[in-house]
């Protein structure tokens, strides 16, 4: 197998998870698409560990759990931002422009 | 039994595996920052309600306690490395290390009245708060990527809830949410420049990296070196919000509860600049020629695109966004000479942001002490201050004076040590960055020095200036932050021996 | 550069590539990456918020399915577990208490899209051309990778890259593994806080 077959999966991904955060308005979607982008990390950096040895596999693993901690806040503050308008569009969070 | 046996060898670690030498002392001031926020945690499980008086005084203690280890590790004045060199306690970081628990000690005086008085959950906002602490003290240390966006990751993920505080707000959720995804979004890019980092470093060790960057098969033909550097820049220059990455900055910082944006502003933003430092310094400094045209770009856009919008503003939390931005900018600007004055740059950058913490943090304090009576954050507001507040009104003066860069004010040295160390380059990058620091300079001193004007000169807009009575807390955070300005200003030898590594027991005896 | 497998070599490893392996594993790669990057097409495009989270889950699943090629058994238990056991969870629950119209909807996208099509393209083309002069046609050598960490018997191999992962985390990166505990614990105190009623 080439190194670069996984690289460039990886690239994708990460190219498809940028357009997803440009384009979404929606919290929950722009979080979908960081999750794609973090996957594109993981995957270079198991990679690239089959080569440098264990340490880029520690940090999948740490990735994948800060991850978790991440869309844990994200969406409590998605939730606390339903409660007090009925909606998760970040385009009308606009009160503070000036 | 001789299952039994079995079953306990089972439990034998495998012979590849090695307990970690641990320096307890070099890890001191760690261990006693986690066991108070562990304890503020508990205090809050078994108390309750009653255990709310005591939460800031405790986080206070905390803080105060973790000074201790510093001191000692400090007065040793030893270089300690830790795991394999990922940790390093050194003069420098104790510098750092020191400045945070300072900033967050006055984080939590203004924070007292302020969260009592309103409508927050006050036990959890101190664990947070401490929490976040937690992560930039790490951070002063880690010279590891993996430690790095850990240490990140863990003084922002609180960050972002603390701006979020204000549960019923709309604009503090708003806040939140803009600051969330920002931060999210960054973190996502510095990791993805992070892993070809590592795939082209072969390693998480800044310093491996930096020796295998060196190496003559890297330096040409390699573009996944330049393209990992730049997106690692770009994830951290969204942190402290320099151009073009600073959208979320002004919005956040305006809708955040006040005390949290002086966090924000002053400890948040030291803390990605700290990172900056260890990834540049330790790691990319061994490829100039990428970094310092990158930093170039970066710094002239912050501080101009900054100075500019600062202009316009009429919100005084705002202006001090943009002006954040601006002097962002400024702290960038050594970054140039990496390659070419790498001691000065150094030492200079480490020095403004000890500076910019101090006056920056007593500008946020007497807003929050102001806006006590005005309840506003409107520059028109401040009209008539030195009528009813003229202690308040002096302070502020000073910080304003000092974010200018007049003599002989913190602010002044900070930007006298920038200049030095991009002249002291003799590159033409280095140059042209000083002269249109100098420019900036200018331009900055209008609008800081207009709210001087406003406050000294303008009468109050109601006519009302009965005295406000200030909490002590407020004004001990003005003082220390005063004290900070003034020390730097006149006795700029104190911080120029800790950052150019020399022996703290010398800097401390002599001055 | 000469390829990192010369690189290899250079510092000592025998850069014997093991091929046998090769061409089960890329049908396998070459089918699962189709499958992945379709499926990650759709969570940035489709109407339908509930749609989106489930073509997560196979981006998500191929991912782990490339761990177990690249033979990290480790990371993609962790992946199956973690990843799809909860994060996808956790996300199908935000869009269920935030009531997202379990139809199509036809304001997910802001009108941004030319901007994020460059975006997309741009980096694409970037970083493929980076990638494809830096690497060049570098194989992978799993036989190399498991004999540096001492591994030679193919047999207990697997346990063996497993146990490497663990004393990786509790040696090296041991403060990184006590701060993730201090930092989970904070982000459940504060999600607590923020999500419930009060």
């Amino acid at each position: 197998m080439l190194l670069n077959q996984f690289l460039l999966l990886s690239a994708i991904l990460f190219c498809i998870g940028v357009y997803g955060v440009i384009v979404r308005r929606n919290g929950v979607l722009v979080l979908m698409s960081i999750e794609i982008i973090l996957n594109a990390v993981n995957i270079n950096l198991v990679v690239f560990s089959t080569y440098w040895g264990i340490g880029g596999q520690v940090f999948a693993l740490f990735i994948i759990s800060i991850a978790a901690a991440e869309v844990g806040v994200g969406l409590a503050i998605v939730l606390l931002i339903y409660r007090n308008r009925r909606s998760i569009d970040i385009d009308e969070l606009d009160e503070l422009k000036g | 039994m001789s299952t039994l046996l079995a079953a306990l060898s089972q439990l034998a670690p495998d012979p590849g595996y090695s307990t970690p030498r641990i320096d307890w002392h070099g890890l001191a001031p760690e261990i006693v920052l986690s066991a108070g926020g562990a304890l503020l945690v508990l205090l809050d499980a078994i108390k309750l309600e009653r255990a709310k008086a005591w939460m800031p005084a405790l986080a206070n203690l905390t803080l105060l306690g973790t000074l201790i280890p510093i001191l000692t590790l400090a007065v040793e004045g030893s270089t300690r490395s830790l795991f394999g060199g990922s940790f390093v306690v050194d003069p420098m970081s104790l510098l750092l290390k020191a400045m945070f628990l300072v900033v967050g000690y006055v984080v939590i005086l203004l924070s007292t009245n302020y969260v009592a008085e309103g409508d927050y959950w006050e036990s959890e906002y101190y664990t947070l708060l401490t929490t976040s602490i937690l992560g930039m003290v790490v951070m002063a240390s880690a010279r590891d990527l993996l430690m790095i966006f850990v240490a990140l990751e863990l003084l922002s993920i609180p960050a972002y809830m603390l701006a979020a505080w204000r549960k019923g707000g709309r604009t503090s959720n708003e806040a939140g949410m803009k600051y969330y995804l920002m931060g999210v979004f960054a973190s996502a890019i510095l990791l993805y420049g992070m892993s070809l980092m590592y795939g082209v470093g072969r390693s998480t060790r800044l310093d491996v990296i930096a020796e295998n960057l060196a190496r003559p098969e890297m330096q040409s033909g390699v573009p996944i070196v330049t393209l990992a550097m730049v997106f690692i820049v770009v994830g951290f220059a969204f942190k402290v919000s320099a151009v073009p990455f600073h959208q979320w900055a002004p919005d956040t910082y305006e809708g955040a509860p006040t005390p949290v944006t002086a966090f924000l502003a002053v400890a948040s933003k030291a803390a990605g600049f700290v990172a900056l430092i260890q990834v540049v310094f330790y790691g990319f400094y061994v490829r100039p020629d990428i970094i310092e045209p990158l930093f170039f770009v970066l710094a002239v856009a912050s501080m101009t695109v900054g100075n500019l919008i600062a202009l316009r503003q009429t919100n005084v939390v705002r202006m001090l966004a943009y002006s954040g931005i601006a002097q962002a900018g400024f702290m960038l600007a050594p970054f140039v000479v990496v390659g070419d004055n790498f001691d000065s740059a150094l030492s200079a950058v480490v020095i403004y942001l000890v500076i910019y913490a101090a006056m920056n943090l007593g500008a946020f304090a007497v807003i929050i002490a102001i806006a006590r009576k005005t309840r506003s954050a409107e520059i028109t507001s401040l009209g008539g201050l030195f009528s009813y507040m003229p202690g308040m009104t002096v302070a502020m003066t000073i910080f304003l004076a000092s974010l200018t860069g007049i003599p002989p004010l913190g602010g002044w040295y900070a930007k006298f040590s920038v200049w030095s160390a991009l002249l002291g380059a003799e590159t033409a990058l280095g140059v042209a960055m000083a002269i249109v620091m100098a420019v900036n300079t200018v331009i900055a001193a209008y609008y800081y020095l207009n709210i001087a004007k406003t406050m000294w000169f303008d009468d109050a807009p109601d006519g009302d200036v009965a005295p406000v009575k200030v909490p002590v807390g407020l004004t001990g955070a003005v003082g220390i932050a005063l004290v900070a300005t003034l020390v730097f200003g006149v006795l700029p030898g104190l911080l120029t021996d800790i950052a150019a590594f020399g022996p703290v027991s010398a800097a401390l005896g002599g001055g | 550069m000469t390829g990192l497998v010369a690189l290899l070599a250079q510092v000592g490893t025998e850069a014997q590539v093991d091929t046998t392996f090769d061409v089960p594993a890329n049908v396998v790669f070459a089918v699962t990456a189709v499958f992945m990057i379709v499926a990650a097409l759709r969570v940035v495009t489709t109407k339908n918020i509930v749609h989106a989270a489930l073509w997560l889950i196979i981006v998500l699943g191929g991912v782990g399915v490339q761990y177990l090629l690249l033979q990290a058994e480790f990371v993609a238990v962790t992946q199956f577990l973690v990843y799809l056991g909860a994060i996808v969870v956790l996300i199908l629950f935000g869009v269920m208490l935030t009531r997202a119209p379990l139809g199509v909807s036809t304001d997910l996208d802001n009108d941004l899209k030319p901007l994020g099509i460059g975006a997309g393209l741009v980096l694409a083309v970037v970083m493929g051309f980076a990638l494809i002069q830096s690497f060049g046609a570098d194989q992978l050598d799993f036989r190399a990778y498991d004999s540096a960490l001492g591994l030679d018997d193919p047999q207990t191999a697997a346990a063996g890259r497993t146990g490497a992962v663990a004393d990786g985390i509790f040696g090296q990166y041991l403060i990184p593994f006590e701060m993730i505990s201090v930092l989970l614990l904070a982000a459940l105190i504060g999600a607590i806080v923020l999500a419930r009623r009060d």
